[in-house]
């Protein structure tokens, strides 16, 4: 399990409809979350089979982030379950799901800003590493993020933006996560350096780690997605391949919020 | 791609001409040098003191160097955490009365505090055993109350914290068959704390609280100041981690406690009160309080300033002029000036190391040259 994104654990043919159960990695029913007293997710269902690129896609406040949180372990869930590795995970401490191999690359760049480059990648390294290995990874690190290896000693928040969300990248990814997460992880970044990071979501993909990916950046995120669900108003409007999804829901009343009798004025 | 704006960023271009040094001897020993250069500056000026043999100044250096590990010991959780800490003279004060009544003669003890209970009566350590004993202590009893307290944070976690002091306050200032008392508890000993002794206890105490800072628990508890939600997913557990930090801090404030007890001499629940605690969060804030640094170079610059202005307020009154608290009046405005513009104190919350003194250096006599030059230039 350790050397997970070193080897291609399983090659996951995406066309088959019913998945061996221990090729689901992940498996959301029924999801219901709210903050406070606003519904925000209305039963959700998804599921994530090892070694898959899964993109979420649907227009601000559809509960992407939301969905992400709650796998987690940030937000509690009101009811739904969430089995990670056909274990019942619901309700459990983001620390606790860390540990069982989730890790969650936030929205935001999300880095330790005092803290050195160094520093952000040890901290994702604790609780799920054996030390002897830490060196070797870094290595790796290091051709994957060549930035990372000029800036080691720096403050994580004297990084550029699209720097700081590699950092973020590559902190998710020292603890060898069996699923890693990213929220928008091209907000708000420069166009060449958009294209790194969708280079290197690529890279880990062919490195066999199971990916889930909310991108607001629609248009890339499913041109390299194995299959793509399409939220809207907290609810799934479309699940399958993405290059089919075109025929199947009209993108653009989700996406512009015209449901029936055109758009509202 | 610049877009991140710092103090720093002009810096930026450096780094492409000057490879930072991944070597992890260079980087480890420049970061560890940062404990040897603040030791031996205080052993320094300790020495020289020591040499010059002055009772008056020679009372000021024990009494700053025992205010120094109270401070360090306040930056271990309020520096690492980013919470502050409001108990913590409480522990402390713990540490203090604890460790009084572990080294005092039993004869002393049933002569001064009449009222103490008989078990605690026949207790009696070695000085340096009831030191330790004082603060663990105050370790104790920061373990039994803390764990309900750890989730909290913000302004929530500080005001539980302030609460907190509250009760010990009143629990020191009572509990009559322990503390004295509201009553003066006067230890009737000898000074165990001397120059040297202060002088031993801040050194190693600035070196642990160096350690912890660099420790992985230490490093946890920065991410969790950071970003708590972050830190979570990273897999940290928050109150736990917290808990560690802030029972150790408690250790190194008893352990202050009662080296100022066994100073001072006679103490009573006052002493460790709000005056005492603005005294050190002054020295924090101003110092910057992320870093060892900043607690050492602030309790050195507010000690100074604090001498000085108490020789101005004394002459002002002898003078006719009625200045009593100007001292304090001064401190808390250079405190606000301090967090509306350095809010991360002189030191920037980074450490002196022997690399960040070779860039000061460099960057000065830099300019000297580029002004030399700007001379000739216009001559």
């Amino acid at each position: 399990m350790n050397k997970l994104w070193k080897t291609k654990t399983s090659v996951v043919n995406p066309e088959s409809e019913s998945p061996a159960p221990q090729d689901l990695i992940l498996q959301v029913s029924d999801l219901v979350v709210s903050y406070g007293s606003i519904q925000v997710l209305h039963g959700v269902s998804l599921d994530i089979r090892r070694g898959e690129l899964v993109s979420i896609c649907g227009v601000n406040g559809a509960g992407k982030s939301t969905i992400l949180k709650s796998i987690a372990g940030i937000l509690k869930p009101r009811s739904g379950s969430v089995c990670f590795k056909n274990m019942d995970v619901t309700g459990k401490k983001p620390e606790q799901l860390h540990k069982l191999g989730i890790s969650l690359v936030p929205e935001g760049r999300d880095i330790f800003p005092t803290l050195t480059v160094e520093e952000n990648l040890r901290i994702g390294s604790f609780g799920r590493h054996e030390p002897k290995r830490y060196a070797e990874d870094l290595e790796d690190f290091f051709h994957l993020f060549p930035i990372l290896k000029e800036r080691y000693h720096q403050a994580g928040g004297l990084l550029s933006g699209g720097e700081q969300q590699m950092l973020a990248i590559a902190r998710g990814l020292i603890s060898h996560p069996d699923l890693l997460m990213m929220d928008e992880p091209s907000l708000g970044l420069s166009p060449n350096r958009v294209d790194q990071i969708f280079d290197l979501i690529l890279e880990l993909k062919s490195r066999g780690i199971t990916i889930l990916l909310v991108e607001q950046n629609a248009s890339r995120a499913l041109r390299i997605a194995d299959r793509t669900y399409l939220f809207s108003n907290g609810r799934i409007e479309y699940a399958g391949k993405p290059d089919e999804m075109g025929s199947e829901v009209d993108i653009t009343s989700v996406y512009l919020g015209a449901k029936e009798g055109g758009m509202a004025s | 791609m610049s877009t991140h704006r710092h103090f720093l960023s002009n810096c930026e271009a450096a780094p492409a001409a000057r490879p930072q040094s991944t070597s992890s001897y260079f980087s480890f020993a420049n970061k560890w040098s940062t404990v040897v250069l603040l030791i031996s500056g205080l052993v320094a000026i300790g020495a020289f003191i020591w040499w010059l043999n002055i009772p008056f100044i020679e009372d000021i250096f024990t009494s700053s160097a025992i205010t120094l590990t109270m401070v360090l010991g306040f930056q271990l959780y309020m520096g690492n955490s980013g919470i502050l800490n409001w108990s913590y003279i409480g522990y402390a004060g713990i540490g203090a009365f604890a460790s009084a009544i572990f080294s005092m003669e039993p004869a002393v003890k049933t002569m001064q505090i009449p009222t103490m209970y008989p078990f605690l009566i026949k207790l009696h350590l070695p000085f340096s055993l009831a030191l330790i004993a004082g603060a663990l202590t105050a370790m104790a009893v920061a373990a039994l109350v803390a764990w309900p307290l750890m989730r909290l944070s913000d302004s929530v976690g500080a005001i539980t914290q302030f609460a907190l002091l509250i009760v010990f306050n009143v629990v020191l200032s009572q509990w009559s068959q322990v503390t004295n008392g509201p009553r003066t508890f006067t230890l009737g000993g000898l000074r165990y704390t001397t120059l040297w002794v202060a002088l031993g206890v801040a050194s190693v105490v600035l070196a642990a609280v160096f350690y912890f800072k660099e420790s992985p628990v230490g490093l946890k508890l920065r991410a969790t100041r950071d970003d708590r939600h972050a830190a979570r997913s990273s897999g940290i557990n928050l109150v736990s981690t917290r808990y560690i930090g802030y029972i150790t801090s408690a250790f190194i404030g008893g352990l202050a406690g009662g080296l100022f007890s066994h100073y001072i001499l006679s103490i009573t629940a006052a002493s460790f009160y709000l005056h005492d605690l603005f005294v050190i969060l002054s020295m924090l804030v101003i110092g910057g309080s992320m870093s060892v640094s900043g607690a050492f170079f602030g309790t050195l610059l507010v000690t100074l300033a604090r001498q000085g202005l108490r020789q101005v307020e004394l002459g002002l009154t002898r003078s006719g002029f009625e200045a009593s608290g100007a001292t304090e009046i001064v401190l808390a405005i250079l405190m606000i000036v301090f967090l509306i513009w350095r809010p991360n104190g002189i030191t920037g919350g980074e450490e002196l190391t022997w690399n960040s003194i070779r860039r000061r250096l460099k960057s000065f006599t830099g300019r000297k040259k580029q002004s030399a030059k700007s001379q000739q230039q216009e001559d």
